[in-house]
């Protein structure tokens, strides 16, 4: 199995710089998303990690060994298309066969291989089929099974799931990410989507503008976001006003606001009376009728959608909130309510600008 | 039966395609002496003259083998030329496009002065049959150029990088991949070579060695004497060739490929 390390990577087209000297470590069978708004860079890296995108400097190390100059044939990689780009004019069988032909397998080898990859996909009774007579949802664990088919170093994976409907994409995520864990194979994963990238990866690489603008565990972006444009990329986000008042426990700082005065995690230090943004996810937010505390506010929309509702909150101090709640709470449009939020719904992204 | 005038329509534009084409082919089935319509009497009798006639058996047996070698040439050079055109011409692309078509847009009369001139300038010559397969080839590239670029169009560049992640080579991704898959365009591209190169008069008129002819050329030096309905039979074999021809090709070479 490999580590793949990339460092300083990038890419230039003319003068404008695709990939701007990123360095990711990823670890032996973990899984990472690459995660950004489109021409952000993600999927020129992946291209490059491919190789079939010249780096223009840097290194992508497998295993410590730069493969920069290794062409894409060579690198031993796996690879998903976006389309699925499955072979027309094979059947199943021969599109999973191809690459073990390149790899001289024998023929019985070759045989129990495709057997047991196709189980592992399951279209066990599909490998005569040709690519045109299956669904979108089968030809994409077809792609799958034909790049781990070659145990290759590691997976690539260029927005597998892009092309598929809503239902199927969800089912699909979950089936990849438990099909990655028991293979154990290293794998960079390039979403656009970030509910996609949350619920897969190990870790989530955030790129703006062929920069990384952060690396951590999908709870850690979505929770810790190190500044407002990953916070609003990864989720909706109450922006809320405050004051430093003073340091309080480990990592938190005591900030006053609409809701009082909180204990607030933060990365950085603030001198007392500095003014600062604080983000409050919708789903923190708690609604009580009016008159239980916290800050008063007016319900101005409600949108009900099943699992959740969505309210539109106008607060007396002039914000508005967004609040995601579960739909057992009979607050209607119009309704006076008190807006409640825990202390550990809120994170300090930096001081106000 | 929707749309009366349309299919009217539809009917007399066949009848107008294929009605000259009957005629030939009923005429040659005279079996009187002289090329009418309707024939006077049913007949093989002309059909068996064309079959003895060295001169016309020889002439099928030169545009035969002259149309082979031209498609082979131009189904090669065409296709190779396709493949730069899609895949590397750039910004040069619609240069080698209008270059490629220009054979189709001169009067072929004056390709075949042209190349005349060209052949006894270089000291070729028209002893041997170099000249005229050029001309062939020269006439018939834009069809298998046209006919293999479409097809490379709409090949996904995505599949050859996934045959590259599997590990395949370039020559490898050539042939079992972009080959099998822009193999309707190579076929029809050589289907038309080979038509037009058997049924084009003009080139062959002004390369053709002396003592060689292509079947069009005998043909039109016998209807300068002769008035019989042999004509009609040499057409008419003529017209069952070409048809042999694109019906075995699609059978044996394009049947597999219209599966997807």
């Amino acid at each position: 199995m490999t580590e793949v390390s990339i460092e300083r990577l990038t890419k230039t087209f003319g003068t404008a710089r695709a990939v701007d000297g990123i360095s990711i470590r990823i670890a032996d069978g973990e899984f990472i998303s690459l995660l950004g708004p489109s021409g952000c860079g993600k999927t020129t890296t992946l291209k490059m990690i491919a190789g079939f995108e010249e780096a223009s400097e840097g290194a992508i190390r497998f295993d410590g060994k730069d493969v920069v100059n290794v062409p894409a044939e060579k690198r031993d990689i796996g690879m998903v298309f976006q389309n699925y780009a499955l072979f027309p004019h094979m059947t199943v069988d021969q599109n999973l066969a191809f690459g073990l032909e390149m790899r001289k397998i024998a023929k019985p080898e070759m045989r129990s291989r495709i057997a047991k990859v196709l189980d592992m996909v399951q279209l066990g009774g599909y490998s005569e089929r040709f690519p045109n007579q299956l669904s979108g949802g089968q030809q994409q664990r077809v792609a799958l099974a034909r790049a781990l088919v070659i145990e290759p170093k590691i997976l690539l994976l260029d927005e597998p799931l892009a092309n598929l409907d809503a239902k199927l994409r969800e089912e699909m995520r979950v089936f990849i990410r438990d099909l990655q864990r028991r293979v154990g194979i290293t794998t960079v994963y390039v979403t656009h989507d970030q509910a996609e990238a949350m619920t897969m990866s190990d870790r989530v690489v955030v790129m703006f503008g062929g920069r990384i603008a952060q690396i951590g565990a999908p709870s850690d972006i979505y929770e810790r976001p190190e500044n407002l444009e990953i916070a609003q990329f990864v989720g909706q986000v109450n922006l809320i006003k405050g004051t430093i008042i003073g340091a309080a426990e480990a990592g938190k700082r005591r900030v006053a606001s609409v809701f009082g005065e909180v204990a607030v995690d933060s990365r950085e230090d603030y001198a007392p009376g500095t003014a600062v943004t604080l983000s409050l996810r919708p789903e923190a937010i708690e609604l009580r009728p009016e008159g239980q505390g916290g800050a008063a506010g007016k319900v101005t929309a409600r949108y009900y959608s099943g699992s959740i509702i969505d309210y539109r909150v106008a607060l007396d101090s002039g914000e508005t909130l967004h609040v995601q709640t579960f739909p057992n709470i009979r607050i209607a449009e119009g309704d006076r309510v008190s807006v409640h939020a825990p202390a550990d719904g809120f994170w300090l992204l930096g001081a106000a600008k | 039966m929707k749309r009366p005038v349309l299919t009217l329509y539809c009917l007399l534009v066949y009848a107008f395609l294929l009605a000259p084409i009957l005629v030939v082919v009923g005429a040659s089935f005279n079996a009187g002496n002289f090329l009418t319509f309707p024939p006077q009497g049913l007949s093989l009798r002309w059909y068996v003259t064309f079959f003895h006639n060295d001169v016309f058996m020889r002439a099928i047996r030169t545009s035969l083998w002259v149309a082979a070698v031209a498609t082979v040439i131009s189904g090669t050079i065409g296709t190779m030329a396709a493949l730069y055109y899609v895949q590397h011409a750039g910004r040069w692309k619609e240069t080698v496009r209008v270059a490629m078509l220009a054979p189709l847009l001169l009067p072929e009369v004056l390709t075949a002065i042209a190349l005349l001139f060209f052949v006894y300038a270089i000291g070729i010559g028209t002893t041997t049959m170099i000249g005229m397969v050029a001309g062939h080839v020269l006439i018939t590239l834009p069809f298998v150029f046209i006919n293999v670029s479409a097809s490379l169009e709409s090949f996904d560049p995505s599949w050859d990088m996934a045959a590259r992640s599997l590990g395949a080579d370039r020559l490898t991704r050539f042939r079992r991949i972009m080959l099998p898959l822009i193999k309707p365009g190579v076929i029809g591209g050589a289907l038309f070579a080979f038509i037009i190169s058997f049924d084009t008069f003009t080139i062959s008129f002004m390369l053709k060695g002396i003592g060689t002819s292509t079947l069009p050329i005998q043909l039109f030096d016998y209807l300068r004497t002769n008035f019989t309905p042999e004509a009609a039979a040499v057409s008419t074999v003529s017209i069952v060739l070409t048809l042999v021809v694109v019906i075995v090709s699609e059978k044996v070479l394009g049947l597999r490929i219209h599966r997807f």
